[in-house]
């Protein structure tokens, strides 16, 4: 946040919004509409969950006769107790966490080597490596979901935490943008090295993935997404209660096993909370992405 | 950024990464080649073993249920000495079908009659029910609902049947009394109309046959004949019958729970979005815990024109044919299934007992529920062939849109899946 | 196993090659392992498991398990029964699903980031976080919000009211989005023509339902939750563009959106060319939100051939059909991302060199 805020004073910034007659009338004629235009489209971003939190506190019937009031008129947190008291809301939340931090740092270390070996290192066979890459990135995931339980099945691991994590420790595409960035990192950097006698290795690991932080950040973003919030592979990999992340809790919460009818505070509830960890993250490594791209601004 | 910083110390680390990656792959490799299969061989049915832990695998209501069901099992393995374990599935239908999959399905689980054709026709079931010592004690409608290819697979876990149930506030300001209380087609809608009053609908009920079907038994009617050889959709008692339905719906006294913005039809009957509706038992429980305001009676089903008629539904208490402990499952249903513990799980979850014999004990500790039971002797199940489920769940899918369309065009084109169905 | 680092330590120019491709492979092994293991040999047991009679019980590798041939996949799409209805069904719905998702997220996507990557912008970085959060959260969460919101009595239908539109009860109303326009212009029976004739089960008339007002819910979710990802694809490669263009393009009040058009647009073909495939592929494998929230009602309108599939072989035991629908599905997403690689790639061709000779101007007017 702080580099924003940096940004935003500026000199030259400040030049451009408030002095020079000529400046500040093309300010007006670009930027103001611009400015309302962006208020009006963050508020229809922002506002269903700041609606949804407000819910989650309120009661049902008056969620249901004022379901837009952003402070409720009787605050309650009985949605958040029942979810605590009556499923097993903390076993779904501590399996979730279990495998997205394995998931997340084996996809970044795994793409990154792959990715690297792709776009650097010739070898025979990369370019049927890659051609099958390809290939598997066009295989869609939900297509899968038979496939996947047939072979976890028939591997033994059905049912645990090895089913649930080492089918998601790779994936095509985040091999690919790791290919694609360092096929854009000048050759000229690790031809010196090279010459130096820096084997493949500590090239990739001491020269190259530095220089790749932006690339790698994306790929910390996507996994820890991706696997936080991935449904139909646990769908498939497990069966046992307490195996149950909490994507399937609470999409088996929402159509309705702990309640019947509408029950929107609960559900609300749960996804606030499964939200929170997954907002959390992406708030702290925003401000890493945005210090990285300042940075490259600023060269 | 220097990038060049701190070499030798990320060199060495890289190295143990990189030699715990090719570990890694190796491991996977072997995983690949040798690892243990999931899959069960299932050549032979497995051998037995009289103290094999049983697990039983159930789809819950609520707490009430869940607990109910625990302390029954655990009072018949305290007894027999054999361990058993109760699961709740979260999916049931996919739980099941994965552990069947998986080569390790529940001992003992819940199984709907919706199911009950394609395992039992798959080999997966153990057709154990004849041989229970209690296997006559069962409602013969209900041993009826698990007979497949002439065998009675699995003893009735307990019902559910359906009845009218009406909102006695907005009954009494609508200005009616115990006479208007419809007792035939006719009543029925005179009571719709006269207590539908702005937003309030006169008759909820969910959008499924599984609701509406009571009028085509009502009128003589139904989706196949009584033998189930035969597909009898588009029959004029059943067109006659939807267009009951459907002009009710038109005229606005009728509705749909999801017309009115209800995820079924006791949601509707609670928030007093309809003032009647046609439920199971099972609303009780959801109007003690959700509407504990609402005040209710339950009344037996309108006869239409063929005579009184409703529909049922009903569990079973499936034992898997690869179970290793297939006696102790067989005691362990059993025990489930004396009247003492289905007087238990009717206290519980307010079910109905599946065995005749505790039916007017029952009667006597529930009477403002009595309409339902009292419907056991008019109940027809729905159709159990492999596939009618789906036919009928896309006849539901037709019946969403009843008001746009024409009862004949939506019966022939469920007719003609039926018979593909029955045909079989 | 002797690690990269050995290898390295003995130095060498003239082992360098072979060095080298053992240091790739060992990169890429872990990759190719996990992928094979979990995304290739799985599609072959489902390529058998298609042209079986597996029911699902013991293994699909046992003796007794037949094979059928191309059964379950001709009756999926000729035998005209139930199966045949649904599969036509699920394609319908998910038809219109993508091509409603697949322009408007890319447009909106692209619009948002090119708003957002104005220079003199104050609080840019606000304004995309707000746009991307959806983005990070949950499929399953977000359709609990949806159906909150799009309920009978939530909030759309609340704000609706202020207009004084009677808002429909979204994810519970199965008409199709097109047959009620068609009914606004006073047909609302099909025409002999299009109830007579049918495709894949449905008649042309319920072809042209269009999507159900629920699934028209899920493509405006779809859309809210997809853009800020994309954005940020855009973002980046409105940053790789270089600031000389990007500054020139604003600097030139009364050509902005022609540079736009011809300079930044044409530029940004391989963003664009990501987010389109990416869009394709993704959309025609709608599954959590249906999952989460309507298991494919109303009245089927919301089944998607991953739901279908997923339903067929995992609540029905007729996995042998499951695995066709999925083949199926996957045969579909291939189609199409070639069409649309081969339209743009054709494309590209023709405009590279006039591209760079706009580029060229640019660089000579600043």
């Amino acid at each position: 946040m702080s580099t924003t805020m940096r940004e935003a004073t500026r000199p030259d910034a400040a030049v451009a919004t408030s002095t020079a007659p000529g400046r500040r009338s093309r300010f007006v004629a670009s930027g103001g509409p611009t400015y309302l235009l962006l208020v009006v489209l963050a508020l229809i971003y922002i506002l269903p969950f700041l609606i949804q939190i407000s819910t989650s506190f309120k009661t049902e019937p008056e969620a249901a006769v004022n379901p837009i009031g952003l402070i409720p008129e009787n605050w309650t947190t009985a949605a958040y107790e029942r979810l605590f008291r009556f499923s097993d809301y903390v076993q779904w939340g501590t399996n979730s966490i279990i495998v997205t931090t394995v998931v997340t740092a084996g996809r970044v270390f795994f793409d990154s080597l792959a990715g690297y070996a792709l776009a650097r290192i010739p070898f025979r066979g990369r370019g049927v490596v890659f051609a099958l890459l390809i290939a598997v990135m066009a295989v869609p995931g939900v297509v899968l979901l038979i496939p996947k339980f047939l072979v976890i099945n028939q591997l033994g691991i059905y049912d645990s935490y090895t089913g649930m994590i080492v089918p998601l420790l790779a994936d095509a595409a985040g091999v690919f943008i790791m290919k694609n960035f360092f096929e854009s990192i000048p050759v000229s950097v690790e031809e010196q090295a090279r010459i130096d006698g820096a084997g493949t290795f500590r090239i990739f690991w001491s020269i190259v993935l530095p220089m790749a932080a932006p690339a790698v950040m994306t790929i910390v973003i996507l996994s820890f997404q991706g696997s936080w919030n991935e449904l139909n592979h646990f769908i498939v990999a497990t069966q046992d209660p307490d195996l149950t992340v909490l994507t399937k809790g609470v999409a088996q919460l929402a159509s309705g096993q702990l309640s019947q009818g509408t029950q929107y505070p609960l559900k609300l509830a749960a996804a606030v909370l499964m939200t929170i960890p997954v907002a959390v993250v992406f708030f702290v490594f925003q401000k890493r992405i945005m210090n990285a791209s300042a940075g490259a601004l600023k060269e | 950024m220097n990038p060049h910083g701190d070499t030798i110390r990320r060199t060495r680390r890289g190295r143990r990464l990189a030699l715990m990656s090719v570990g890694a792959a190796a491991t996977m490799m072997l995983a690949a080649c040798g690892g243990g299969s999931g899959f069960e061989d299932q050549g032979a049915a497995a051998e037995q073993k009289s103290d094999a832990p049983i697990s039983v695998l159930i789809g819950s209501s609520g707490d009430a249920e869940t607990k109910a069901v625990e302390d029954s099992v655990k009072s018949w393995s305290d007894e027999s000495g054999v361990k058993a374990e109760v699961q709740v599935a979260s999916d049931l239908n996919q739980q099941l079908a994965q552990g069947f999959a998986g080569g390790e399905p529940p001992d003992v689980f819940y199984l709907s009659t919706d199911s009950l054709a394609s395992y039992a026709s798959n080999g997966s079931l153990e057709p154990y029910a004849a041989d229970l010592e209690n296997a006559d004690a069962f409602f013969p409608s209900l041993r009826e609902a698990f007979t497949y290819d002439d065998e009675f697979w699995c003893a009735p876990k307990d019902f559910s049947t359906l009845a009218l149930v009406i909102n006695t506030k907005l009954w009494d300001q609508a200005g009616l009394t115990d006479a208007d209380i419809p007792t035939d087609w006719d009543g029925l809608r005179a009571a719709a109309e006269k207590l539908t009053k702005g937003k309030q609908v006169g008759l909820v009920f969910g959008p499924e046959y599984q609701r509406i079907g009571t009028f085509f038994e009502q009128n003589g009617g139904g989706l196949t004949n009584d033998e189930g050889t035969e597909a009898t959709v588009n029959s004029p008692e059943n067109v006659e019958a939807l267009t009951f339905v459907k002009d009710m719906m038109k005229d606005g006294v009728a509705a749909y729970s999801s017309d009115v913005g209800a995820g079924w039809g006791g949601e509707a009957f609670g928030k007093e979005l309809g003032a009647m509706t046609i439920e199971g038992n099972w609303i009780e429980g959801a109007m003690k815990n959700d509407f504990p305001g609402v005040d209710y009676k339950v009344v037996k089903l309108p006869a239409g024109p063929a005579g009184e008629a409703t529909l049922q539904y009903t569990n079973c208490w499936g034992v898997a044919a690869q179970s290793d402990n297939i006696d102790g499952a067989k005691s362990l249903v059993e025990h489930l299934t004396t009247p003492e513990q289905q007087m238990a799980f009717a206290e519980a979850f307010g079910v109905m007992p599946s065995v005749e014999e505790v039916a007017d004990e029952w009667r006597a500790k529930y009477p403002d529920l009595a309409a339902f039971i009292d419907g056991a002797d008019t109940a027809a199940n729905l159709p159990t062939q492999e596939g009618a489920a789906d036919v009928i769940s896309e006849m539901n899918a037709q019946l969403a849109t009843l008001k746009d369309k024409e009862p004949q065009q939506i019966l022939d084109s469920v007719q003609k899946n039926m018979e593909a169905v029955v045909s079989q | 196993m002797a690690s990269p680092g050995k290898v390295r330590a003995r130095g060498g120019l003239g082992s360098n090659k072979a060095r080298q491709a053992f240091a790739g492979w060992i990169f890429i092994a872990p990759v190719v392992v996990l992928l094979g293991l979990f995304l290739f040999v799985p599609v072959l047991m489902a390529a058998w498991v298609s042209v079986s009679d597996w029911t699902g019980r013991g293994s699909p590798f046992s003796s007794d398990v037949g094979f059928v041939g191309a059964e379950n996949y001709s009756r999926i799409l000729f035998g005209g029964g139930l199966d045949t209805q649904d599969f036509g069904t699920a394609i319908r719905n998910n038809f219109y699903y993508v091509l409603l998702v697949v322009p408007l997220q890319t447009a909106l996507s692209l619009f948002l980031a090119v708003l957002v990557s104005k220079r003199i912008l104050r609080g840019r970085g606000f304004f995309r976080t707000a746009f991307y959060f959806p983005s990070v959260t949950s499929s399953v969460a977000i359709t609990v919000l949806w159906l909150f919101l799009f309920n009978a009595t939530g909030v759309i239908n609340k704000i609706l009211s202020w207009v004084s539109i009677d808002g429909p009860n979204w994810f519970a109303d199965p008409r199709g989005v097109l047959h009620i326009v068609f009914g606004v212009l006073g047909v609302d029976t099909a025409p002999s023509a299009l109830a007579g004739s049918e495709f894949l089960g449905i008649s042309w008339w319920e072809w042209l339902a269009g999507p159900s007002v629920a699934m028209s819910a899920f493509i405006m979710m779809a859309i809210f939750t997809t853009s800020g990802t994309f954005m940020l694809l855009f973002i980046a490669a409105l940053q790789n563009i270089g600031p000389e263009i990007h500054e020139a393009a604003m600097i030139d009040q009364a050509n902005a959106w022609q540079r736009f058009w011809h300079v930044t647009l044409p530029m940004l073909r391989p963003t664009l060319f990501t987010v389109l495939t990416l869009g394709l592929i993704g959309t025609w494998q709608v599954f959590d939100q249906i999952y989460t929230g309507t298991r494919g009602g109303p009245a089927k309108t919301t089944l998607t051939p991953a739901y279908l599939s997923f339903n067929a072989a995992f609540n029905q035991q007729d996995w042998g059909e499951g695995a066709a629908i999925a083949f199926l599905l996957f045969a579909i997403i291939v189609f199409f991302t070639l069409v649309q690689r081969w339209v743009l790639r054709d494309r590209d061709k023709v405009s590279t060199r006039g591209r760079r000779a706009r580029a060229v101007a640019v660089e000579g007017e600043r």
